[in-house]
């Protein structure tokens, strides 16, 4: 980052971030994350999210108690396929291909965002930046979950209450009693009974930094690996 | 109700018509044994009818908690008919498996299926939403469980976006990313194996009564089930926070595990499994729950092999691959693989071994001995001589597949050796032809006696954590954790409506026969008929009578069971009327019973339990338990103690007179049916010549 850069565009250098090349920046100016910032070569940049949920996918014991939280506490009824987090797995398959955990990255280019043709799938700034639908503008054309960069959609299709949903880090849970968001806590992270789920404030970096090794010491004097 | 779907899938398979059961009608039994048992009184007439007989009733029956965050609770399955195993008699009975089966059904729509009828070909039965067809199992006919399993995989919602599943066409018929949850049958429930099992995913084993067979005789493959639908729930916000409770106090923390042995319940850690473990081993990957468990009791491995087993089908070959190659191997792995593959009973499996092995040693059973076999003994504890003998019984191989594929009781009838070997123990089948579980009559009191009294091993390890802490710790040479007067009062406390009478868990043998052992036999058959097999709290983490976690040491249990049932209800069932809803179920089952032929002159072990001293065996030499010796309370080695035949004898009227029962058959008595809502089945008694009298 150059002085150059911060006289034309204002931008500090702290939180100056290049993901990828040709990909947008996350750029603060007076200390508040722009939402659209163009940045002349055709990109423009979304506001960094404030919270991401990082996983260590060898610790999961594959009891989807998150994915039964997370639509119990975001819709008030147990359904896996409302679940903003999922859990894929195979019984019969090797460790650790046996299983996959899916989140939301909050990608700081959201593609789904990108995708999205309405402005439903948004960034929310007043929620710490998570990216979210807004269900009532939502139109039920999916753009959305076939954007996500994850192999598996982490946006899921509401066939009940026709709109699609993804993890806004809890920030609206009508049925918990607890605050979330960005904040606040995560209901996934509450349940989950061998903590397999972190959230972090700092954005990780690109596709290997979202996963994490949360496995100790105690993991270890149970006979499970920590590798 | 709240966590009811509303629907219980009806399937006949003789005339192949599918339609619906209101659950409601059967609202009042709650969910799993409850309403299974309350259904097959209605749909079968004739008990004394044989398991593989088309007019068998199979229920496979969720309840309100199923597919819900209720702490191990939300993905059993109870299943129930009348089985194909226990001997002389095959009760009607039951079996359970864990994993994710019972979530997706209700998912899908369903709080149960009721399988009536036998197809005339093959047919597996594919459930997607409300959407229903018996098919065509010709190609799946013959395969192991897990191939089935795969195949049916393949078949089902195989249409993806970005791994969506997609149930029906159209943007809004429902889409998951799970794959379908199947139950299946191997090659030994094929082949009417009286051991076969259920097999769900690679290690979810519904093992005892033979219902393998019985869905065998059906000629059922398989029941699959897909579902992307909602359970309401009550009250979601008083339910997650439950949750979170249960959590924060009562289970494993990893930043503070405790010490000691495992107690089988709610505050166990996650563990790497039941397989030895070691450099020749395959190594662990990661702990495996069911749907919604507390604290994982399954693993998986990297090389895949061992995958979701624990307890007897990760133990039974275990010793045997250790004799021959000094340590833990891939063997013991692949055999618990070969049974789940082949869909036999653990317990069968495990029991039948070493009679064979003494009977041969006798130089009764060999190539050209009395019992000619092939059985290759030299090579026992290689994966090679576990699948010749696993395929023996699922294939019906070799020159005595079809005796074992009988199950050990029948087995050894025919070869003329029941009565011998039961008096030896050589057959070490401790209850109505069926085997020792290991938590033996002669020291585990209300183990022996519940099976006894009950259908089959009762397989319910609420009272263990008595017998596993202090044997261990002693065993260590350390104190016990807890002292014996400090657990008696703690289980004390919590049996209500038996509460405050510590003597009920005193396992001394001055006690062994006394009223308050009929009183903890009777608690135990009603809170598992009720909280477990219904409601359907699992057994590896319920009921929790103490905890190292808690402050006070009080475990989740009494709070705990209605808790989480309320929140998904809406409704306020005490825990006390749970156990008197226990005790309603716990006498239509004793009345099942009575019209398929019991009498209490028949409620006997066998003979090596009243004559030959407990070994021991379980846990190294020593078998302690808590009771009182001059008056104080202490943990007392029971090994080496025998039943008392007339005492047991004598005490059986004791029990008979607690349930209100007639003390002369062990029959229930009208009064007693009447007082709990059940006139119409005091009358079908009554009609049969079989009512107790009052």
């Amino acid at each position: 980052m150059t002085e150059q850069t911060k006289e034309q565009s204002g931008v500090t250098r702290r939180d100056f971030l290049k993901v990828t090349s040709g990909v947008a920046l996350g750029v603060v100016v007076g200390g508040v994350l722009y939402k659209l910032i163009p940045l002349g070569d055709g990109t423009v940049a979304y506001a960094a999210s404030e919270g991401y949920l990082l996983v260590d996918a060898k610790k999961c014991q594959g009891c989807a108690t998150c994915m039964l939280a997370c639509s119990l506490a975001h819709e008030g009824v147990e359904n896996l396929s409302l679940s903003r987090i999922q859990v894929l797995q195979n019984s019969f398959a090797g460790t650790p291909n046996d299983l996959s955990l899916v989140v939301c990255r909050q990608c700081v280019y959201p593609a789904c965002a990108e995708a999205c043709p309405t402005g439903a799938l948004h960034v929310d700034e007043s929620n710490g930046n998570v990216r979210t639908i807004d269900e009532d503008k939502c139109i039920g054309c999916l753009r959305c979950v076939e954007a996500c960069i994850n192999e598996t959609s982490g946006v899921a299709w509401n066939p009940e209450e026709i709109h699609s949903q993804k993890c806004d880090l809890c920030a609206d849970t009508p049925f918990w009693n607890e605050q979330g968001g960005a904040g606040g806590k995560q209901a996934c992270i509450e349940v989950c009974p061998v903590s397999a789920i972190l959230f972090t404030s700092e954005i990780p970096s690109e596709d290997i930094g979202y996963e994490v090794n949360l496995r100790g010491e105690a993991w270890a004097s149970l006979g499970l690996p920590t590798d | 109700m709240n966590g009811h779907m509303g629907k219980i899938l009806r399937v006949n398979l003789t005339s192949r018509q599918i339609s619906t059961i209101n659950t409601a009608d059967y609202e009042e039994w709650y969910g799993g044994h409850g309403i299974g048992s309350a259904i097959a009184f209605d749909l079968i007439d004739d008990w004394t009818i044989d398991g593989f007989d088309p007019g068998n009733v199979v229920t496979f029956m969720t309840s309100p908690l199923s597919g819900t965050i209720a702490p191990s609770a939300s993905g059993r399955t109870e299943v129930q008919g009348i089985g194909v195993q226990a001997y002389p008699i095959a009760w009607f009975t039951r079996s359970n498996f864990g994993g994710r089966f019972s979530g997706m059904l209700k998912y899908a729509g369903w709080d149960g299926v009721v399988v009536e009828g036998a197809a005339d070909s093959p047919v597996w039965v594919d459930i997607r939403n409300d959407e229903v067809q018996i098919r065509d199992a010709s190609g799946l006919w013959g395969m192991t469980t897990w191939e089935a399993q795969e195949e049916i995989w393949r078949q089902v919602g195989a249409d993806n976006v970005k791994d969506w599943r997609q149930i029906g066409s159209g943007r809004d018929s429902g889409r998951t990313t799970q794959r379908p949850a199947v139950v299946a049958i191997g090659p030994a429930g094929e082949n009417l194996s009286r051991t076969a099992c259920l097999l769900h995913d690679a290690g979810a084993g519904g093992g005892q009564g033979g219902f393998g067979a019985v869905l065998g005789s059906k000629n059922l493959k398989a029941i699959s089930v897909l579902g992307t639908g909602s359970v309401q729930i009550g009250d979601p916000s008083a339910l997650l926070d439950a949750r979170i409770w249960a959590k924060n106090n009562y289970a494993m923390d990893l930043d503070n595990l405790t010490d000691g042995w495992t107690q089988l319940d709610f505050s166990d850690p996650v563990s790497a499994g039941y397989f030895g473990q070691g450099p020749l081993a395959p190594k662990v990957g990661r702990p495996s729950g069911c749907l919604g468990c507390i604290s994982a009791c399954r693993q998986r491995y990297e090389t895949g092999q061992g995958n979701e087993s624990i307890c007897v089908e990760a133990v039974f070959y275990i010793g045997y691959d250790i004799m021959r190659h000094g340590q833990p191997t891939a063997a013991n792995n692949i055999a618990a693989d070969l049974l789940n593959q082949y869909g036999i009973n653990a317990y069968e499996a495990r029991t039948m071994l070493p009679w064979l092995i003494g009977l041969n040693a006798m130089g009764v059973l060999g190539p050209g001995m009395e019992i000619d076999t092939d059985l290759p003994f030299d090579q026992l504890g290689s994966a090679e001589f576990a699948d010749v003998y696993l395929r023996a019984i699922a294939f019906r191989e070799g020159k005595l597949g079809d005796d074992l594929a009988e199950g050990g009781a029948r087995c050894a009838e025919r070869w003329g050796r029941l009565d011998e070997d039961l008096a030896s123990g050589l057959l070490d089948y401790a209850y109505w032809g069926l085997p020792n579980h290991g938590y033996d009559p002669r020291a585990e009191l209300e183990w022996g006696y519940g099976s006894i009294l009950g259908d089959r091993d009762i397989n319910e390890h609420g009272f263990n954590p008595l017998f596993w802490r202090p044997t261990g710790d002693i065993a260590a040479g350390i104190e016990p954790y807890y002292s014996a007067e400090l657990v008696a009062t703690i289980y004390a406390e919590k049996m209500i409506p038996y509460e405050g009478d510590p003597l009920m868990v005193d396992y001394s043998t001055e006690n062994m026969y006394s009223d308050h052992w009929a009183k903890t036999v009777a608690w135990q058959r009603h809170y598992t008929r009720f909280w477990k097999q219904s409601i359907l709290y699992c057994d590896w983490r319920w009921p929790n009578f103490y905890n190292p976690y808690a402050p006070d040491d009080r475990g989740i249990t009494v709070e705990g069971e209605p808790k989480f049932l309320n929140a998904v209800t809406g409704g306020n069932l005490s825990f006390a009327e749970g156990m008197e809803l226990g005790r309603k179920i716990w006498n239509l089952d004793n009345a099942i019973w009575t019209l398929q032929g019991r009498h209490r002159d028949m409620v006997h072990f066998p003979e090596y339990i009243y004559t030959v001293p407990y070994p021991a065996g379980m846990s190294g030499p020593s078998y302690y338990l808590p009771g009182r010796e001059n008056g104080n309370w202490t943990y007392i080695d029971v090994a080496g103690r025998v039943m008392d035949k007339a005492k047991f004898d004598e005490w059986k009227t004791k029990f008979y007179t607690l349930e209100g029962w007639d003390t002369s058959t062990g029959w229930p008595t009208r009064s007693t049916l009447e007082g709990l809502g059940l006139n119409k089945v005091a009358d079908k008694l009554e009609a049969n010549g079989k009512l107790g009298a009052s």
